[in-house]
C-alpha cells in the first residue's frame, strides 16, 4: 500500500469513529472554533445586557452592569480588599478541604483493615454525612469563634464523610485475586494494604476530592455568610444587606473564578496521582 | 522418591444457609520433581477449588497438601508459584515492577531485584518495555510479563490455571511452547488446571481425568507422545495424540452423558 493511500484511509477512519465535522477542519482547529464562538456569544450577552443598562430598559439597582460590576472589581483591587478576600476564601477551603478530604481519604481506606469496625461504625458515619452543612455551622461557630478556624472546621465537615464513603467502597473493590497473589508471596497485612489496597482505591480517592473541592467552597462561603470579617462571601454578604447589585454579582463572579482554579488545580493532581491512566 | 507435591484426601465443600454443596470429593495426587502434570474436566468439576487448595490459598474441608514433606496446607508455600488466566498486573505498576513485586514483597532492595528479572526480559523478548504500564502491551505480553513474575521468584513448582484461555490460538501455542521449553531446562515441576483436552495432551507427562459434582479423579494416565520437541504443534502431531485425546474425552464423556440422560428422564 502507499503512503497516499494508507494516509488517505487513515483520514477516512478518523471522520467515521469521530462525530459529525465539516469537511477539512482539523480537530484542534475545531476546538479553536468553538472557543471563539462561546466568547463571542459571551461577549454578545455582556453586550446587550450593557446597552439594557444604560438605555434604561432594566433597572441597574437590581440588575447592575457588565461596566459597573467592573468598576467594583478595579476599586477592591486597588484597596487590596479583593485579594485580601481571595486570599481568606482560599485559604479556609484549601485548609479545610486538606484536614476533611485528606483526612477522611486516610479513615476510609484504614477502614479496610476491620470490617467489623468498618460494620459498626456505618450507621454513625451515615449519620453524620446526612447533615446538611448549613444545619450545623451555627455550631461549628459558636464552638470554634468567628475566626478562620471556625471556617476550616465547616470545610472539613462538608468534605469528610463523601471522602470517606468514596475511598472506603475503592477499598471494598479491591480484587480478591490480587489479594491472594500478595498472599502467595508471603505479604503481611501492611504490605497488602500499602502495595495493593491504596493504590488500587486511587481512582476512587480522587474521585471523591473532584466531587468535594466545590462542597469545600459551599462550605467557606456558608461559614462567612454566618459570621465573618473577610472573604468573599463576606463581601457578597456585606453587598447584599446594602442592596449593592454589583458587589454581590462581583463576588459570584470571583466565586466563579475560584471554582475554575480549584477544579483546575485537582484535575493536575489527578494525573500527577494516576500516571498510568495517562500514560 | 519423595514427591514434589503430594495431596491425600482432599475434600472440600461450601456451606451456605443450611446448603451443603460438595464440591470435591477424596482427591489423591501427587506431582514428581520435573514432571509436568494435568488436571482436566469438564466445568463444575472444582478446577478454582482445587487450584486455591494447593495454592494454599483455602484450606480444604478435610485431607492435606505436601510441598517436599512440609505441610503447606491453607498457607501459601514459598516453592510454589502460580499463573492464572487473569494476569493480575497492577495497572499503576511499570512492568518491571509489577515483575519484582514478589521479590520487593520478600525484602529484596530494587536494585538487585531489577538484576535478576533483567535476564528474563531477554528470554522473553520483553526488552525495552520494562518501563511500559500494563495497559500499553498485548495480552500475550501481559501474560508473558504474569509469567515472569513468577519465574523470578524462582518457584520449584508452577501452577497454572488455564493461563493461555483467554489467547488466541497461534499466541498460544507460542506461549505454550515457551512454556515447555522454559519448565524443562529449568526443571520445574508443572500443574496444569483446564478445560481443554488438547492441551493437557501435549503439555503433560500424566494426567489426572475429572467428573464434576462433585469433583472426583475418575483417571490418572500417564502420555508419552514418543516426541522430544517442545514444539506443540509437532507434539500434537504426534500418531499417539489421538488415542490419548480419545481415551480422556472417553471418559469424561461417560461420565457426563448418564447425567444428561438421567435429567432428561
Amino acid at each position: 500500500m502507499s503512503a497516499r493511500s494508507q494516509l488517505l484511509q487513515d483520514g477516512g477512519k478518523v471522520r467515521h469513529t469521530s462525530s459529525p465535522r465539516a469537511a477539512g477542519i482539523s480537530p484542534a482547529r475545531e476546538t479553536l472554533l468553538v472557543w471563539g464562538l462561546q466568547a463571542l456569544i459571551l461577549a454578545a450577552c455582556l453586550l446587550l445586557w450593557e446597552i439594557a443598562a444604560q438605555k434604561g430598559w432594566i433597572s441597574t439597582f437590581l440588575f447592575a452592569s457588565p461596566s459597573m460590576i467592573f468598576e467594583v472589581l478595579s476599586r477592591q483591587l486597588a484597596s487590596g480588599q479583593l485579594f485580601n478576600d481571595v486570599r481568606v476564601t482560599t485559604m479556609e477551603t484549601v485548609l479545610g478541604f486538606i484536614v476533611g478530604g485528606v483526612g477522611g481519604s486516610l479513615i476510609g481506606l484504614v477502614l479496610w483493615y476491620s470490617p467489623l469496625v468498618a460494620r459498626l461504625t456505618r450507621p454513625f458515619i451515615a449519620a453524620v454525612g446526612s447533615i446538611p452543612v448549613l444545619a450545623v455551622a451555627p455550631l461549628i461557630i459558636i464552638w470554634f469563634g468567628t475566626d478562620i478556624t471556625s471556617k476550616i472546621v465547616i470545610v472539613a465537615f462538608s468534605c469528610v464523610v463523601v471522602s470517606l464513603m468514596s475511598s472506603y467502597s475503592g477499598a471494598q473493590q479491591v480484587d480478591q485475586d490480587e489479594i491472594n497473589l500478595m498472599r502467595s508471596f508471603g505479604a503481611t497485612r501492611n504490605q497488602i494494604f500499602l502495595k495493593v489496597v491504596v493504590p488500587s482505591s486511587m481512582t476512587w480517592v480522587i474521585s471523591g476530592l473532584k466531587l468535594n473541592i466545590g462542597f469545600a467552597l459551599i462550605g467557606a462561603i456558608v461559614g462567612e455568610y454566618i459570621s465573618s470579617d473577610s472573604g468573599v462571601g463576606h463581601s457578597i454578604l456585606v453587598g447584599s444587606a446594602n442592596f449593592a447589585i454589583d458587589t454581590v454579582l462581583a463576588g459570584l463572579l470571583v466565586v466563579m473564578i475560584l471554582v475554575t482554579c480549584f477544579n483546575a488545580i485537582v484535575r493536575v493532581l489527578e494525573r500527577w496521582m494516576l500516571p498510568w491512566k495517562y500514560a | 522418591m519423595q514427591a514434589k507435591l503430594e495431596a491425600r484426601n482432599i475434600s472440600h465443600s461450601y456451606t451456605s444457609n443450611r446448603n451443603v454443596s460438595e464440591v470435591l470429593r477424596d482427591l489423591n495426587f501427587h506431582a514428581d520433581e520435573n514432571e509436568f502434570i494435568s488436571f482436566v474436566g469438564p466445568s463444575g468439576c472444582g478446577k478454582s477449588t482445587l487450584f486455591n487448595i494447593i495454592a494454599g490459598l483455602l484450606p480444604p474441608t478435610a485431607g492435606g497438601v505436601c510441598i517436599q514433606g512440609e505441610t503447606s496446607t491453607g498457607k501459601p508455600h514459598p516453592s510454589l508459584g502460580y499463573v492464572l488466566q487473569k494476569d493480575l498486573l497492577l495497572p499503576w505498576r511499570t512492568i518491571i515492577d509489577n515483575v519484582i513485586l514478589g521479590l520487593e514483597v520478600r525484602g529484596v532492595d530494587r536494585k538487585a531485584a531489577v538484576e535478576r528479572a533483567r535476564p528474563l526480559f531477554d528470554d522473553y523478548n520483553l526488552s525495552g518495555r520494562e518501563n511500559d504500564y500494563p495497559s500499553a502491551l498485548s495480552g500475550g505480553m501481559r501474560q508473558r510479563a504474569a509469567l515472569m513474575r513468577t519465574l523470578v521468584m524462582n518457584p520449584e513448582i508452577l501452577l497454572m490455571d488455564e493461563a493461555y484461555k483467554a489467547l488466541d490460538y497461534p499466541l498460544k501455542i507460542a506461549l505454550e511452547s515457551e512454556l515447555l521449553e522454559t519448565v524443562r531446562r529449568l526443571r520445574k515441576t508443572v500443574i496444569f488446571v483446564t478445560h481443554d483436552i488438547e492441551e493437557a495432551v501435549t503439555l503433560s507427562d500424566r494426567v489426572y481425568v475429572m467428573k464434576a459434582r462433585p469433583g472426583e479423579i475418575i483417571k490418572e494416565i500417564k502420555i508419552d507422545l514418543g516426541v522430544e520437541s517442545t514444539d506443540v504443534q509437532e507434539r500434537r502431531m504426534a500418531p499417539a495424540f489421538n488415542d490419548y485425546y480419545q481415551l480422556i474425552w472417553k471418559s469424561i464423556a461417560e461420565q457426563s452423558l448418564p447425567a444428561k440422560t438421567r435429567k432428561v428422564a
